[in-house]
């Protein structure tokens, strides 16, 4: 009834139907030319991951090569112009099947994990968009398996992120590989010998592990402590299911059980999204998988029970085959995000579309999804409408504000081909703001810290999250479409807990905050 | 009569003489041959549960034409065995050798070929481990043997399979398109009619509705094996229907833990397992290590346990979509408990009979009529997804089992899996008087 009221609240002044963003390709000239080749070994995988490594607050980016090489991008766009991005000679990777942003010394430069088939690296940012590989000097274990998902979090206490890899099936069966699902890790920080620098412990296997493809830090139930979501591909495990662990500081990891309400789901997770949907205050999580696709929401929040609801077919969020084309086969999605992308103030979804290989079963000509909420919470399909109904193989993506101009752009990675870049270059009426989070001291970009945003009767929480996705991230700018609000109200929840005082920012700026400060307004040059 | 006993192991080693040096490495060949066919088999079951199209009536076809392949293989060069030609529905003989042919290369060639071509839609990971086991199952039976008989029996082999797969290619279930949903549907009108109960947008229209009309392999025709209809339709409290639906209601109240793991067990859910005829199938094959049957036995039990659970999916199908009669969770939320949830999940099709009983009691049929009444055995099936090895006094008793599962799950009445298992009866009747064995 709840949920009801806040879709009630939520229709009065908007328009019935969504507007739709358009979008302009301009992959040809914006400079990417990176392809995620290979063969059997790379048919998941395909990551991109978006951040600025230049000090301009223009996001960069990274693009993930399979078999052939990664590139690293610098953005040269200018604000409101076209996508225009430099290759640059760093991070010229082989095997790199996915990459995340994260400042995982907390230096102020940001540092890039890049999961690999073979050794997972890190990568530490020295500015300019320069690298050194420290997977050994932060004593990271980099492993030899094929790691087809990432997330990171900073347990409550610790100066140094927690971070959890997830692996695929053990690539050397070949008769019967299936049931071979290599383990998960967990890698927790450590202090070095007497008291030297920070780097990370001996990984801890998340056993049992069922193939995972997208993993995500969340509190679903607002307890103050993370768990980590997993999406498992139903495909190679047995006995295996989607997982939810326990994380408490110091403990060791632990599935949450049918006795604590945990059900059993088995989908081909290839990817999760998470957002406040129906706007209850608790996160809901947009699972990707072949055919159908899931989106859960907590069926009785107040109970703190991890009982979830299945509401992808009442808000039209199946997207479980192709909206265009002659292929009316089931579809194969990937990367998963919402966002707001024609700025109206309420969450869109994007959803990347591509055969494994070339399945006979499922579609081989599968658009890309791009679903607008309209004002009584159910979503619309436009990727043909807005531009960006790709047919390529896509796998991960980011939708990012790669111009600043307050409309988010689209990159997606697509196998075999050329990775796509679109710009949002239509009129959009609704106005948006920016913003981003800066803690001194450790964590800097306030991973796992939520912000509210109160939209009409109803307060929207977003949490501040390093992972999910298929192998794609972003850190940088985040944006809050506000429809016809010339103000948001908002507050922050830092990572430890503190709530910061509710604020009224203007629409159409970039707004930098820090605890216990007041915001900082940042314009680009 | 088609027993393990009236098997001729001498026969089998006398024909392995002929090319073999020496007793031993006759034997080693049977056992060779053993090996690849319980072992495509194995991948198979693999497959299955890997390709989407595989839904349990697709799998059980695939089945049927793997096992008569394999039969046909050994068949066409040994005299102690039987064809299957002129006993199931238009099969003609296999190509005869052209010489002496080894069982295992023959065998080997026949299985890989005709996988290759019922699982063509299978993925990357299918097609990979297809060629692999090629692979490492060809130099298997290459080692060692003379040029010439390996190429007859590389020949034969897949001429048998060319064979068999053209003759399968008519039976109208050779085509499957949207995983077996239909494009659209329109769901009847009567009260009693069958409506999706799923909230998945592809299970919005039944599985397969056209599956009755396949072409039957032991059975007459799919309406052989016709059944009673089903309680007439009643929402009133003491009727019939609703005594049969309250039944599943207080059922699924009082499950203990066992009739969850019974539910479970035999729950066997499309692409999360080898499905149920596969579920059989892993059965047939674990008796067959267990016992270190030969390997005719196998292909010959292979076959007619293909051959019932097929027809027992056609007969099933065939008077599900002619009743089209709602499932329990429908009629319990219209008329008892509005929020009420079964223990498993619904499948997406008519409720009566049960296809699960239907086929469960026509693979008890027909291994019963190979192994004997009252033949124990275990049951791991699911041990590789941390389900417990069950053991059972018969088939029949394993049949049953299955059969209360879908009670225990909330998915069935009791009368659709009364119907089934007698349905099943009739069908495997058909398929256990097949004859593989002279």
């Amino acid at each position: 009834m709840i949920r009801a009221l806040v879709f009630l609240a939520m229709a009065g002044p908007l328009a019935a139907e969504p507007v739709v963003p358009v979008f302009a390709d301009e992959t040809a000239s914006s400079g990417i030319d990176t392809i995620y080749e290979g063969d059997w070994e790379y048919m998941v995988g395909g990551g991109v991951a978006s951040f600025d490594c230049s000090g301009d607050r223009f996001p960069d980016l990274f693009v993930s090569g399979g078999a052939g090489p990664s590139a690293l991008y610098i953005n040269r766009s200018a604000q409101g112009g076209q996508l225009v991005f430099e290759k640059t000679d760093e991070l010229t990777l082989d095997a790199a099947i996915g990459a995340y942003p994260l400042d995982i010394d907390s230096d102020g430069v940001m540092d890039l994990v890049v999961l690999r088939l073979g050794e997972n690296r890190l990568y530490r940012g020295l500015g300019d968009c320069r690298f050194e590989d420290a997977t050994t000097a932060w004593g990271f274990d980099g492993g030899d398996a094929w790691s087809t998902a990432f997330a990171a979090i900073w347990e409550r206490g610790a100066d140094w992120p927690t971070l959890a890899i997830g692996n695929y099936l053990d690539r050397y069966e070949t008769a019967f590989p299936w049931g071979s699902c290599t383990d998960n890790w967990l890698h927790r920080p450590q202090r070095g010998p007497k008291n030297a620098a920070m780097g990370f412990a001996p990984p801890l296997p998340l056993t049992p592990s069922f193939c995972a493809l997208s993993l995500l830090f969340t509190d679903w139930n607002r307890s103050g402590h993370p768990s980590l979501r997993v999406s498992n591909d139903r495909e190679y495990y047995k006995g295996g299911q989607e997982q939810l662990w326990h994380l408490e500081p110091g403990q060791p990891p632990r599935l949450y059980t049918e006795g604590e309400g945990w059900n059993r789901l088995r989908i081909w997770g290839m990817g999760i999204a998470s957002a406040d949907i129906n706007r209850d205050g608790f996160p809901d999580y947009y699972l990707t998988s072949m055919a159908d696709n899931k989106l859960q929401v907590l069926t009785n929040p107040a109970d703190g029970v991890p009982v979830f609801s299945d509401i992808a077919f009442r808000l039209g969020l199946t997207a479980h085959r192709p909206y265009i084309g002659d292929d009316l086969n089931p579809s194969t999605a990937w990367h998963p995000q919402f966002a707001d992308v024609n700025n109206d103030g309420l969450l869109d979804l994007f959803v990347a579309k591509g055969n494994v290989a070339r399945m006979p079963d499922f579609a081989a000509m599968d658009p890309n999804n791009l679903l607008l909420q309209r004002a009584d919470g159910t979503f619309v399909e436009a990727g043909d409408r807005a531009g960006v109904g790709s047919f390529g193989i896509a796998r991960g993506a980011q939708l990012v504000d790669f111009n600043l101009d307050g409309r988010l752009d689209l990159v997606v990675v697509n196998r075999w081909t050329t990775a796509e870049i679109w710009r949002s270059a239509g009129d959009l009426d609704g106005n948006w703001l920016q913003l981003r989070l800066h803690q001194p001291g450790t964590n800097r970009d306030a991973i796992g810290a939520v912000i509210e945003i109160r939209r009409s009767e109803a307060t929207e929480r977003h949490e501040i999250t390093s992972g999910g996705g298929h192998v794609s991230g972003s850190s940088g700018w985040l944006h809050f479409g506000l429809g016809n609000a010339e103000q948001a109200e908002l507050r922050v929840i830092w990572p430890e807990g503190k709530a910061g005082d509710w604020q009224a920012l203007d629409a159409g700026t970039f707004q930098i905050l820090r605890p216990d400060q007041p915001p900082v307004l940042w314009q680009p040059d | 009569m088609n027993t393990p006993i009236s098997l001729d192991r001498r026969q089998f080693l006398a024909l392995s003489l002929a090319f073999a040096a020496t007793p031993a490495q006759a034997a080693s060949r049977e056992a060779l041959a053993r090996d690849i066919l319980v072992t495509w088999h194995r991948l198979v079951l693999e497959l299955i549960r890997h390709t989407a199209t595989y839904s349990p009536p697709v799998a059980s076809r695939a089945f049927a034409y793997l096992g008569i392949t394999a039969h046909e293989a050994l068949a066409a060069a040994n005299p102690a065995l039987i064809s299957l030609a002129g006993q199931v529905t238009d099969l003609a003989h296999a190509p005869t050798p052209a010489g002496l042919t080894d069982p295992a290369t023959v065998l080997h060639h026949a299985l890989s070929a005709a996988t290759a071509v019922l699982f063509g839609n299978t993925g990357p990971t299918g097609q990979r481990a297809h060629a692999a086991l090629t692979d490492q199952l060809g130099a298997r039976v290459a080692d060692g043997l003379e040029a010439a008989l390996h190429g007859r029996s590389v020949a034969h082999g897949a001429a048998v399979a060319a064979h068999i797969l053209a003759w399968a290619a008519n039976d109208g279930g050779a085509q499957i398109e949207n995983m077996g949903f239909p494009r659209s549907y329109s769901a009847g009108a009567r009260p009693q009619d069958w409506v999706p109960t799923s909230l998945i947008r592809q299970q919005q229209a039944p599985l397969l509705p056209d599956w009755g009309g396949n072409r039957p392999f032991a059975m007459p025709t799919a309406t052989a094996c016709g059944i009673a209809p089903p309680p007439d339709y009643d929402e009133t409290p003491g009727s019939a229907f609703h005594a049969a639906a309250l039944e599943v209601v207080d059922i699924s109240r009082n499950l203990t833990d066992e009739h969850k793991l019974i539910a479970r067990f035999w729950s066997d859910d499309p692409m999360l397992s080898p499905t149920p005829p596969g579920h059989w199938i892993c059965i047939l094959l674990d008796i067959a290590d267990r016992d270190a049957l030969p390997v005719e036995v196998i292909a010959g039990a292979l076959a007619r346990l293909g051959v019932a659970q097929a027809d027992a999916f056609i007969a099933c199908w065939a008077t599900k979509f002619e009743v089209n009669l709602l499932r329990p969770v429908t009629y319990i939320r219209r008329v008892i408990d509005p929020v009420w949830e079964p223990l498993l999940i619904t499948p997406p099709f008519p409720e009566y009979p049960s296809g699960h009983s239907t086929q469960s009691g026509a693979a008890a049929t027909v291994l019963t009529a190979i192994f004997g009444d009252g033949f124990a055995f275990d049951d791991a099936t699911h041990v590789d997804d941390d389900l417990p090895v069950r053991r059972f006094a018969s088939f029949w008793d394993a049949a049953e089992e299955a059969a209360m599962s879908r009670l225990y799950g909330g998915i069935h009445f009791r009368f659709g899996n009364a119907a089934g298992l007698a349905q099943g009866q009739c069908v495997g009747a058909h398929a256990a008087a097949l004859r593989t064995i002279a």
